[in-house]
């Protein structure tokens, strides 16, 4: 009967042809009728065949009782049967729809969780349980500082709250493939959240994370004070690394086949295109990222004006006003055309020799989260500082104008598509701001930490506190 | 016979190519992906078990339940997925104008 939703486009009604009103097919004998015209009733009166199945959701429906019926035996064959079909429709996405499948990339078809006798066991022995209210704080916990680990402190708390790597974590996902699982950073993770969700209150003391990061990332040990963006990175490589069971980078790691949990996430592409100045020839490449690392005003690069005869355009509803600068004036400036200089020509493979070109990067494939770095801590070869700016950041933000796509579109002379505004795959929600108070010699890092919806808090370490939407929007960021 | 006014038939005419180009199938997975996304599935779901509680798990038909909330569940659609739908709907026309 499953095989048969194949062909359920040639399945139409006996009476009257058609073939969407709730088509049922008979369970005694090969009949088609819709449930909507009453089709399928009037056969099962004249023949006093009884039973039938709905082609669409596969439920049983008994004329006698009126209703549709749930036998025991029928929904075993019944998940068993939609098991195998959903393996052999995998590739054909209309059908797949009918199992309302959600496409993580797992590979899973999604289906309602039903308890194994053990889990009931275990159910019934543990009768505690935890409901989620909007004003509980469960997974806020505090970490204490073991000398100058506010850096990792601050990340820690913005991945224990990424939603999607929660769940993953939270639902048992992780299967270590290291040799050692005490050497895992993936497993220390998990743990981490289950300390973080078990509902204690006090400060979880990481000491164990820490001495993993400090084994996999030997740049970052010692008790000096490190920058967290390092630290984002160096933590989300060894933890791309160890979910495919890669202890010393020996494996090479290729990011365009890895489809582990890390880069499902994190990972976006960043497309950066060569442009010719003599016969336009384009040469495009794109590669992964993790961030997106972005230069301040102040720093000893120039950074206005943003492109050759910009003006004050309005992007994301914020017009440009002189004096503050936005995160997305950062990003157009980051995605601006370059003029890369008579120093630095080419090898143009059109023109078959050197030639000045421009050089502009865009969006080429968006990470589901993104991490935005503004660069701070300057290191030149003159001095070392902290540039201070503010920027202001938004709550949300469209991405749309960054990307490839639209790049693209605009040079073609097409205007932005208006059904994109409807589109939500380039808008992105805050849900985390790490901060730096301080000098680069001596300084602080805090962070804001967004919980439900629209409840922020503020952890300084060990010290959780609740923070307003304000307060997290006028920290510099 | 032919006893469809002129609406009828054009609602006909729509309506079969839209099946022939696979449209109405996209219209319909676009549709329930929108639907689940706003909540409106969660909500009519809650409704639902709120029927079969006051009426009684014994006493309620799947089509009891089908009358009961499909007024509700009509109107609890929000405009912006309408509007999505109707846009959709309208680039299609205008690409099979030679209807």
């Amino acid at each position: 009967v499953y095989l048969s939703l194949f062909q359920a486009k040639s399945c139409i009604c006996h009476m009257c042809g058609a073939h969407l009103n709730r088509l049922h097919s008979c369970l005694y004998c090969v009949f088609f009728g819709c449930f909507t015209k009453k089709h399928i009733h009037e056969h099962a009166k004249t023949k006093r065949h009884n039973l039938a199945i709905d082609l669409l959701y596969g439920g049983i429906y008994c004329f006698m009782c009126q209703d549709y019926i749930y036998d025991k035996d029928m929904e075993q064959i019944a998940k068993e049967e939609q098991r195998k079909a959903w393996k052999l429709q995998a590739f054909t996405p209309t059908v797949v729809s009918h199992y309302q499948c959600t496409m993580t990339g797992i590979g899973e078809k999604y289906s309602t969780w039903e308890p194994t006798k053990r889990e009931l066991e275990l159910l019934r022995h543990n009768p505690k349980r935890r409901k989620i209210t909007t004003n509980c704080t469960i997974g806020l916990r505090g970490l204490i500082n073991l000398g100058n680990t506010c850096f990792m402190n601050c990340i820690v708390q913005a991945l224990t709250h990424t939603p999607l790597l929660r769940d993953f974590f939270l639902s048992d996902r992780h299967k270590c493939e290291m040799q050692s699982p005490s050497s895992c950073l993936v497993c220390e993770m998990s743990t981490l959240f289950q300390e973080f969700y078990s509902g204690h209150r006090s400060p979880h003391i990481p000491y164990r994370l820490l001495h993993l990061v400090w084994t996999h990332a030997r740049h970052l040990a010692g008790y000096e004070q490190q920058d967290a963006h390092e630290f984002l990175i160096a933590a989300l490589d060894v933890l791309h690394r160890h979910c495919k069971g890669d202890d010393n980078g020996k494996k090479a790691n290729n990011p365009n086949h890895c489809n582990c949990i890390i880069d499902q996430i994190f990972t976006g592409g960043l497309q950066s295109d060569v442009t010719c100045q003599v016969c336009h020839g384009v040469s495009t490449t794109i590669d992964p990222f993790w961030d997106i690392s972005l230069d301040l005003p102040g720093s000893s690069t120039p950074f206005w004006p943003l492109s050759p005869g910009s003006d004050g355009s309005v992007v994301n509803g914020e017009s440009h006003v002189s004096g503050t600068t936005t995160l997305t004036d950062c990003l157009r400036r980051f995605t601006r055309p370059e003029h890369l200089g008579s120093s630095a020509k080419i090898k143009c493979s059109g023109c078959h020799s050197y030639q000045e070109s421009t050089k502009q990067l865009t969006m080429k494939k968006l990470p589901i989260v993104a991490c935005f770095h503004l660069k701070r801590f300057e290191h030149s070869a003159k001095l070392r500082r902290k540039i201070t700016t503010y920027v202001s950041f938004p709550l949300e933000l469209d991405m749309t104008p960054f990307m490839a796509s639209s790049k693209e579109s605009r040079m073609n002379g097409q205007y932005q598509q208006p059904t994109d505004s409807l589109n939500n795959d380039n808008k992105y929600s805050l849900f985390a701001v790490v901060n730096h108070q301080g000098t680069l010699e001596s300084g602080h890092y805090t962070s804001f930490i967004r919980q439900h919806k629209d409840q922020w808090f503020k952890c300084d370490d060990a010290i959780i506190t609740k923070a307003s939407i304000k307060d997290v929007l006028d920290s510099e960021g | 016979l032919c006893t469809m006014n002129k609406d009828a038939q054009m609602r006909a005419t729509i309506n079969q190519k839209l099946i022939e180009t696979g449209e109405r199938e996209r219209l319909k997975d676009l549709l329930r992906a929108k639907l689940i996304e706003c909540g409106w599935k969660d909500q009519l779901k809650a409704h639902c078990k709120d029927v079969i509680k006051e009426k009684g798990l014994e006493h309620v038909t799947v089509d009891d339940l089908v009358a009961e909330i499909t007024p509700k569940g009509r109107a609890l659609v929000p405009d912006s997925v309408k509007k999505e739908l109707l846009q959709r709907i309208r680039t299609f026309l205008a690409q099979h104008a030679n209807l």
